[in-house]
């Protein structure tokens, strides 16, 4: 369309009439909205602004956020894990301080804390800053908060506060389950998973309480009040109720969590404290009864913030208690390990179980020794009694007939040198090597000896505890690869309950249900026959299967010659024992590892023993839960930032 | 060339540009009201000067161009703004939940598209008339040019642009001949498209916003907490307002974003209802105007031009008065000319700009 040519002056309008006519309808629609505008901001501001206004001028509103309680966390039989408790607080706000150094006077005598700290603490904060309260207590003992709540009136910009503060019935009892708690990180708050969370927030930062945090959140409410020149309340403007939490209920055992827990304390097993960890399966679904990595950490201490002190002390001393053995520790499975051995022989028809081997305490492979546990030797034996007595040359030569490809075949299928996919996050894969991966990794050629090292669960082998929890379970449960599963059911603060996941089978053992019978009957024998190697993990009247294991930590050479007690803690090996029962029906898997426990029988067989004990006896009435006492008040300044890097300083060795 | 000067400056349009440096003047005095805390200019109000000053001088660059010759720039125009959205998508990082920054947070493409978006609608419809539009067929082209930047802003997740823009490329709907019946039909496209938007695409806290209009006491601590905030520093202005920097609600920071979303609430309680009411007529004589240019330039694309600007001024305002007075959604709307923001100030003051242009070369020829 050409430039409309010529014209003069406004009778030229290029504008046609009907556009003319729908400019007048916008004008007409745009004058509406301002009409409506102007009524809403007159009924706002002249009608109901001169009650408001007035109030405006002598008191001021204020909005108190109403925190939600996190939900509770509760064991399979409904009993306490973690719940809340109110923390009581104290804020100063400079701008209606009225005599500062009375106050501070007074609050320091009630608080027992000093005045001339507390009157740096508040400073001489200037504009907007003044209204900006300072937080002198989070967490007063009661005696404290009755103290200053009753001489509240002659202090003015002195204010008190109940939150709900998350509170850890058993202190460290399953500290690895529940995770703990902390206040929202910033890198945390830019992420958009986090849009809806304030910085002061307190969020589940591990285990189970970072991962059903949406669940356990609840929604923080609100009131708005106004107040008058003291503070006091005066009105509830408005109100909304925070909504709680959900309850989580966990397929933990909390007796069981607890014996376990304490088998590492030194009056049950003797001696020194153990480190180490223990993983309890139901194999008929994969419930967690028990998961315990000890040294643990008390979850309470994360509450109202941690000092750098403590954190360090939890990170980085050597026992380590933040990291959670059972999942993330890679420890070489040792003998525990000849039971997929043994397996892989009978399926691959290497091996039948009557076929003998003469062992006479030690294996010659090229100009190499090889050494079995016991140096007498164990003369002749057959699968059974190899297994029975853990015979490492029965093994040897199993191995080298197996070659490393198909052990790590058979291994993959128990789930070995895999991550079980529990919902605590934090897992580690282990390793099962193979000729690949060796020259992948190492860059080198697989050697034959390295075979005969990985036959008895040595050289690059590594496994959790969790790992080994499933493949036992596998063999228990005629051979279902189960992933193990914590949450039982969740309750929604409204009542609806919503059941956690379901049983849910990973895979099939590649091994035949006859096969695993054979190796179970030998399992059983380790710990009942005369000769084996878990007696330690007999119970009166039960049938039970199990299996024990010594990880060497360092080359045998190194420490040859001495007695255990001579040995440096750090060079001891590390015990295992895994077990099951019983055996007709198995309905409970037992892992039990000690950290530089010496040997597998009679480092973690008390353990496994104390375990299943505790399971067998009829359920005895429950003890009261231990009664509320708060803890000192923390005050810290900021919490670091936990810098999850739970990997563990895997020991390989070479025989 | 004299000559013409002379001529477009006895047609200077005196009217827009004393209203806008009235309307920027009291946004400025709000924004020291809502940023106070010494005595001292704050760093915010120094920004909003500078972009003042920038906006200003962009504002007579385009003024200085016969606003003829933009309609030839109108498509590589677009192109560019949609180049930019892109590279926003591509190299922006996300903040708050959104992606809309580009250049460490100096340039938010999205502002200057919606104005790209109007120089390009208005050429359209200087050559394809809207009144003989009679189908929704033939709202095809038109939509498309429209789609395209707005599903852009809407892959940044900025909701609240998105619906911006798209209501500004409505404003020409008005002009359109298509019967009734079809608007029905399109009511029920747009109530089933709006119903799946708010299944699978608006986060949890966006569909909390929108409940929040319906019922602010839901929660008066996230999102409603900022109207309910609002209706009470607002309601506390009363009928004179509680003075400059007085305001007890504004002093206090109970508003989040006070001189941003909520300047408008700032200005309620500090100078009241009349106060209020003054500024808001100073926009309405402001959005009057800008239609009667409209009305009065001398070709269909000065007029489809002048609509558009209206509508880029006319929608945010809507949109943020209606928050602000609680009727509307909490969406982050600024103010346009009134708010702290520098891209929003200055493609506000380019827009009237080119108002401005079309007002002043309406009897040249």
């Amino acid at each position: 369309m050409p430039v409309e040519e010529a014209g003069v002056g406004r009778l030229a309008t290029g504008v046609d009439p009907s556009i003319v006519s729908r400019l007048v309808f916008i004008a007409a629609f745009i004058v509406l909205i301002f009409a409506i505008f102007g009524v809403r901001l007159f009924q706002l501001q002249v009608i109901q602004g001169e009650d408001l206004g007035n109030r405006a001028r002598r008191n001021s509103v204020r909005t108190v956020h109403l925190e939600a309680p996190r939900g509770d966390i509760v064991d399979r039989f409904g009993r306490e894990l973690a719940t809340t408790r109110p923390a009581f607080g104290v804020t100063i706000m400079p701008a209606e301080l009225r005599e500062r150094e009375k106050t501070f006077a007074a609050l320091a005598n009630l608080l027992d804390l000093d005045a001339g700290e507390l009157a740096e603490r508040v400073g001489f904060p200037k504009g907007r800053r003044r209204f900006q309260s300072v937080r002198i207590a989070k967490d007063l003992p009661y005696d404290s908060r009755t103290r200053v709540e009753s001489h509240l009136y002659a202090l003015p910009g002195v204010f008190t506060d109940v939150s709900p503060r998350r509170y850890y019935v058993g202190g460290s009892l399953a500290a690895h389950v529940l995770g703990y708690t902390g206040e929202i990180q910033v890198a945390q708050l830019q992420k958009r998973s986090f849009a809806d969370y304030r910085s002061g927030d307190i969020v589940g930062q591990s285990g189970v309480e970072k991962r059903f945090e949406s669940v356990l959140r609840g929604r923080a409410g609100g009131r708005n009040v106004v107040v008058d020149v003291a503070g006091r309340v005066d009105e509830v403007l408005d109100e909304v109720e925070a909504t709680p939490g959900g309850t989580l209920v966990l397929t933990i055992d909390r007796d069981l969590q607890r014996v376990a827990e304490e088998a590492f304390l030194p009056d049950v097993i003797g001696g020194e404290e153990k480190r180490g960890a223990v993983v309890v399966l139901d194999p008929r679904n994969g419930d967690i009864l028990a998961l315990v990595s000890h040294p643990a950490f008390d979850p309470n201490s994360f509450a109202g913030g941690i000092d750098t002190a403590t954190w360090k002390l939890l990170t980085e001393s050597e026992g380590r208690p933040i990291q959670n053995r059972a999942l993330a520790g890679q420890y070489p499975p040792g003998s525990t390990y000849k039971v997929f051995v043994a397996a892989a022989g009978l399926e691959e028809g290497a091996i039948h179980p009557d076929d003998r081997v003469f062992c006479p305490g030690s294996f010659k492979l090229g100009r190499r020794t090889y050494r079995c546990w016991k140096r007498g030797g164990h003369g002749s034996v057959n699968l059974h009694e190899a297994l029975a007595r853990s015979c490492d040359v029965y093994f040897y030569q199993l191995g080298l007939k197996l070659g490393i490809d198909r052990m790590a075949f058979f291994s993959n299928g128990f789930y070995l040198g895999r991550r079980t996919g529990i919902a605590l996050g934090n897992e580690s894969a282990g390793l099962i090597p193979t000729r690949a991966w060796k020259e992948r990794h190492v860059g080198e050629v697989w050697l034959k000896g390295e075979t005969v090292s990985a036959s008895i669960g040595q050289g690059f082998n590594l496994t959790t505890p969790m790992q080994l929890a499933v493949a036992y379970a596998a063999i228990a449960n005629g051979g279902t690869i189960l992933r193990p599963r914590i949450l039982l059911r969740q309750t929604g603060p409204d009542g609806v309950v919503e059941q956690g996941p379901g049983r849910e089978a990973l895979g099939k053992v590649p091994v035949s249900p006859e096969n695993l019978a054979i190796i179970t009957r030998a399992l059983e024998a380790v710990v009942n026959e005369a000769g084996g190697t878990g007696a330690r993990a007999r119970i009166p009247g039960i049938r039970v299967a199990g299996k024990t294991g010594t990880a060497q930590v360092v080359h045998v050479k190194e420490t040859d010659g001495l007695e255990d007690e001579e040995i440096p803690f750090k060079y001891r090996d590390h015990g295992w024992f895994a077990a099951f029962a019983p055996v007709e029906a198995p309905e409970i898997v037992v892992i039990a590892l000690a950290e530089h426990g010496g040997h597998g029988g009679s480092a973690a067989g008390p353990i496994v023993n104390a375990v299943l004990s505790r399971y067998f006896k009829s359920s005895m009435p429950e003890a009261p839960p231990k009664s509320y006492e708060p803890p000192e008040p923390l005050e810290s300044p900021a919490m670091p930032e936990p810098t999850e890097s739970p990997e563990e300083a895997a020991q390989v060795v070479r025989n | 060339m004299f000559e013409i000067d002379r001529r477009l400056l006895q047609n200077f349009d005196w009217t827009v540009l004393l209203l806008v440096i009235t309307i920027v003047g009291v946004g400025i005095i709000n924004l020291a009201s809502a940023t106070h805390i010494d005595d001292e200019l704050t760093g915010e109000v120094r920004r909003q000067l500078v972009s003042v000053g920038i906006g200003g001088a962009a504002m007579l660059f385009v003024l200085a161009i016969d606003y003829r010759h933009y309609e030839r720039f109108a498509t590589p125009a677009l192109l560019v703004c949609i180049a930019l959205l892109v590279a926003t998508l591509v190299f922006a990082p996300v903040t708050r939940g959104s992606q809309s920054w580009l250049f460490g947070g100096r340039l938010q493409p999205s502002e200057l598209a919606k104005l790209g978006l109007v120089v390009a609608l208005a050429r359209y419809f200087h050559r394809n008339p809207p009144s003989e539009i009679r189908r929704l067929r033939d709202l095809a082209r038109p939509g498309l040019i429209a789609v395209i930047p707005v599903g852009l802003i809407v892959m940044q997740r900025d909701m609240g642009v998105a619906l911006l823009t798209l209501l500004i490329a409505s404003t020409y709907l008005a002009f359109t001949r298509i019967p009734w019946r079809a608007w029905v039909g399109v009511s029920f496209v747009g109530i089933a498209v709006l119903i799946s938007l708010w299944m699978f695409v608006l986060q949890p806290y966006q569909q909390r916003r929108i409940l929040d209009v319906i019922d602010p006491g839901r929660d008066p601590l996230s999102s409603g907490y900022q109207a309910i905030q609002s209706r009470i520093a607002i309601g506390s202005g009363g009928l004179l307002g509680t003075g400059y920097r007085a305001g007890t609600q504004t002093q206090l920071r109970f508003l989040p974003t006070q001189h941003t979303d909520f300047a408008f609430s700032v200005l309620a309680e500090e100078w009241g209802f009349v106060g209020s009411c003054v500024v808001l007529s100073l926009y309405l004589v402001l959005l009057l105007w800008g239609l009667r240019v409209a009305r009065n330039s001398k070709d269909g694309f000065g007029a489809m031009l002048a609509v558009g600007l209206v509508g880029t001024i006319f929608w945010p305002l809507a949109l943020n008065i209606g928050m602000v007075l609680g009727i509307a959604p909490v969406i982050g709307v600024p103010l346009p000319l009134f708010s702290y923001g520098g891209s929003a100030l200055v493609t506000s003051l380019v827009g009237l700009g080119l108002l401005m242009n079309v007002s002043m070369r309406r009897y040249v020829f």
